[in-house]
């Protein structure tokens, strides 16, 4: 069997070329009420990264799976680079909870992979769009066990406008948040 | 028990002397779960998200770019050897001078007015592809004294499962620079052979451009982690 190719950063360079006109507003075939998943991201030292790609992926309100575009998009994915205070802002619609194939459940959660100058693997994790008393049976959430650490991943919502959900990542040390490998 | 294979090439995500690693790598060990039926599919692009002049990089300018033409061409294969058909592959890369046109590259060193260094291309039913380029120089970065990064071409690839993601660099044989270059170093021995391209003369073109081979492999769609 083949190898597979090794990772390497992205590196600071990638802005020109790998970002998207709208890349932050995430399409869908189907309406539905437009969320917003903002925050921001951060070092061990608790500065920002300003110089991230956040790429997300993730399912329609009723848990379907996007397959296909809109003729010059796909569905689905939604791809941000992170600004000077390292803030990212990602436009889409809620998702819904979808079965795995042994019937568990994945609470409405998106996938987010960060990648960046430094980080020599994508980081991967799923961000949970629902409070964290509804995700404890979600598989990841079962993995993590401990609720502290599960609680890195679960987006709040803003107080003063329902529409906004925010996640910040810390990529290491105080609130690290739990990376996933598959 | 089998041993995973992403484990014996992947490079791990802090590595001191890449200095960067260092605030950026988390502490904390990763939790392994199995990919979710929805990162074993994966964004579909459009045929037309791709021009097939996006694959000349050469051809950006009102004039050739200046440096060394070069042909690479290859095939993108999952880990079972199987090709990984109609799917996007980006290339972003410096100039031959090794100067990005990014605003944050403040290497001393000339744009070139006809050489963007960004590309793309879908691979067809047998994985293959095929973009024009020239040869990236080698650049000064802060890491470390006199440090140098070897000729690189940045990739960006997506099979067809999100959770094929793959962004990596591919580096050129006999660079002497590959010895002292710590993003390359990063990876295990095992895999560094891996990111450099193989001279392959004919697939250049006679007296225009250099030739060069570089296959790529991503991890199986519905790969679980081994040994669980």
């Amino acid at each position: 069997m083949p190898k597979p190719t090794p990772s390497q950063t992205v590196g600071p360079f990638f802005a020109r070329d790998l970002l998207w006109k709208d890349g932050g507003i995430v399409l869908f075939p189907g309406g539905g009420d437009r969320i917003t998943l903002t925050g921001c991201v951060f070092d061990g030292n608790g500065a920002p990264i300003y110089d991230a790609l956040f790429e997300t992926w993730q399912a329609d309100p009723s848990g379907k799976f996007p397959s296909g575009h809109d003729g010059a998009r796909p569905y689905g994915y939604g791809r941000v680079s992170t600004d000077t205070e390292g803030h990212y802002a990602i436009e889409t619609v809620k998702p819904g909870s979808f079965k795995g194939p042994g019937g568990e459940t994945y609470a409405p959660q998106i996938s987010v992979a960060i990648f960046a100058r430094g980080l020599l693997k994508a980081l991967h994790t799923r961000v949970f769009l629902a409070p964290i008393e509804l995700i404890k049976d979600d598989p990841l959430a079962r993995a993590i066990g401990d609720l502290e650490r599960l609680r890195t991943l679960v987006a709040t919502r803003d107080p003063n406008d329902p529409k906004i959900y925010r996640w910040d990542a810390r990529l290491r040390g105080a609130g690290e948040a739990v990376f996933i490998e598959f | 028990m089998a041993e995973t294979h992403s484990a014996d090439v992947h490079p791990p995500y802090l590595y001191p002397d890449y200095k960067s690693t260092r605030l950026r790598a988390p502490a904390q060990p990763l939790v392994r779960v199995a990919p979710s039926p929805l990162e074993a599919a994966g964004p579909v692009f459009p045929k037309h998200f791709v021009s097939e002049s996006e694959a000349d990089l050469t051809t950006w300018g009102r004039s050739a770019p200046l440096g060394e033409k070069m042909v690479l061409v290859g095939r993108l294969l999952d880990e079972d050897g199987r090709p990984v058909r109609r799917a996007l592959i980006e290339v972003w890369q410096a100039n031959a001078s090794g100067k990005y046109p990014h605003p944050v590259d403040d290497h001393d060193a000339p744009l070139d007015p006809n050489f963007l260094g960004k590309g793309q291309v879908l691979t067809d039913d047998e994985g293959r592809y095929r973009i024009v380029t020239v040869k990236p120089g080698a650049y000064p970065w802060q890491n470390h004294p006199f440090g140098w990064r070897p000729a690189h071409i940045h990739f960006s690839l997506f099979g067809n499962a999100y959770a094929q993601r793959l962004i990596t660099q591919m580096f050129f044989p006999g660079d002497p620079l590959l010895a002292i270059d710590p993003i390359f170093q990063s990876v295990p021995e095992a895999g560094r052979k891996l990111l450099i391209a193989d001279l392959d003369l004919e697939q250049g073109i006679e007296g225009v451009a250099l030739g060069y081979r570089w296959d790529m492999v991503l991890r199986g769609p519905r790969a679980t982690p081994m040994g669980v």
